[in-house]
């Protein structure tokens, strides 16, 4: 059982160490991937010195171009599952032993580590919540799936949606409209609760002027995502 | 439309014309992409070059002055053109973004196999 842990990073000097730190403590059986997405600052040299394993992008992508080129990386280095962690130490790498065990035992497509399950840790801001249940509530009238956390970054998948992403990822802000294109295959799609933190450096790719963008960009997103033939 | 100004939008026509065309054979413009200006100035050369066209057309068209009709399609075409140019982008940041994901992967297998 091959396992591979995903990391995007761009302009993470500042945590990338913690990261890989905390994983390579706290996920025991998982290989992991820095994709440098060509960070300005040395985020590169920083991996390099420490020996870690990373693939260094020609340009910036985005974080979803970020991603899928870890997909890529993984479904051509046979890796049975693929997970995303965030470079911002958000995200607890105790969590993904769980994840993988609930992956295997249930036989899903994909597991999302979900803040609102049993709603301990970060929440996120107020505002941000507004927009996350909004997202839940569209997928749910589309798809009928109950996602309590479409916004979360935290996601395992195997083979199969490794396959998909690997050759349709969505650029920028990628999370809820991916859930749609896995759930629209009748693919299994199951959430188990997390604890995230707070970012600890660096910035957050939604700011407040994006926002706009952001909720106009995934919503139609998500409804083409529904009305898609293939 | 006098004499006179039919000269000067020829010419203009005309310089542009040969603007372009020399940018093709200097491969700075892909002709592909230079094919619809270079039918819009040969278009508006020749009803310049034949202005009863243009009021034969407005007249069947129900159009009252040929100069609003100019403007209608001219805005038309460049709405087209505008729109092509973001087919073309959309499909070029795609396959940039192909380009840049296997090079990088490549990459990544060459040092790895170096060591």
């Amino acid at each position: 059982m091959k396992k591979l842990i995903i990391i995007p990073a761009f302009n993470e000097e500042s945590n990338i160490e913690k990261t890989v730190t905390a994983i390579q403590e706290n996920a025991d059986g998982f290989d992991y991937v820095i994709i440098n997405d060509c960070s300005g600052d040395r985020t590169r040299q920083i991996c390099e010195e420490k020996g870690y394993n990373i693939i260094n992008l020609p340009i910036n992508l985005g974080i979803g171009g970020a991603v899928q080129t870890g997909y890529k990386y993984a479904l051509e280095h046979g890796y049975d599952v693929a997970v995303q962690v965030d470079g911002d130490g958000q995200h607890n790498p105790e969590f993904l032993s769980i994840m993988a065990e609930h992956l295997m035992d249930k036989g899903l497509d994909m597991v999302i580590g979900s803040r609102f399950i049993e709603k301990e840790g970060f929440q996120s801001s107020k505002l941000r919540r507004v927009g996350i249940i909004f997202f839940s509530k569209l997928i749910y009238l589309l798809t009928g799936t109950k996602i309590t956390d479409p916004t979360s970054g935290l996601r395992m998948i195997g083979r199969n949606v490794m396959a998909l992403f690997a050759v349709d990822y969505p650029r920028d802000y990628p999370e809820p409209e991916s859930v749609v294109a896995v759930l629209r295959r009748n693919m299994k799609v199951e959430e188990i609760p997390v604890v995230m933190k707070e970012r600890e450096g660096g910035v957050s790719s939604i700011s407040m002027k994006k926002s706009v963008y952001y909720m106009v960009k995934v919503t139609l997103a998500i409804l083409i995502e529904r009305i898609r033939k293939y | 439309m006098n004499i006179k100004l039919q000269i000067i939008v020829a010419i203009i026509i005309i310089i542009a014309l040969c603007v372009i065309i020399n940018m093709i054979r200097s491969k700075r413009l892909e002709l592909r992409y230079a094919l619809a200006w270079l039918i819009v100035g040969m278009g508006t050369l020749i009803l310049d070059c034949f202005p009863e066209v243009m009021i034969w057309m407005a007249r069947k068209l129900g159009i009252a002055s040929p100069v609003n009709m100019l403007f209608f399609f001219g805005f038309c075409f460049s709405l087209v053109i505008i729109f092509v140019l973001t087919v073309a982008v959309s499909r070029m940041s795609i396959r940039i973004k192909q380009l840049a994901q296997e090079l990088a992967l490549y990459e990544k297998d060459n040092e790895d196999n170096k060591i």
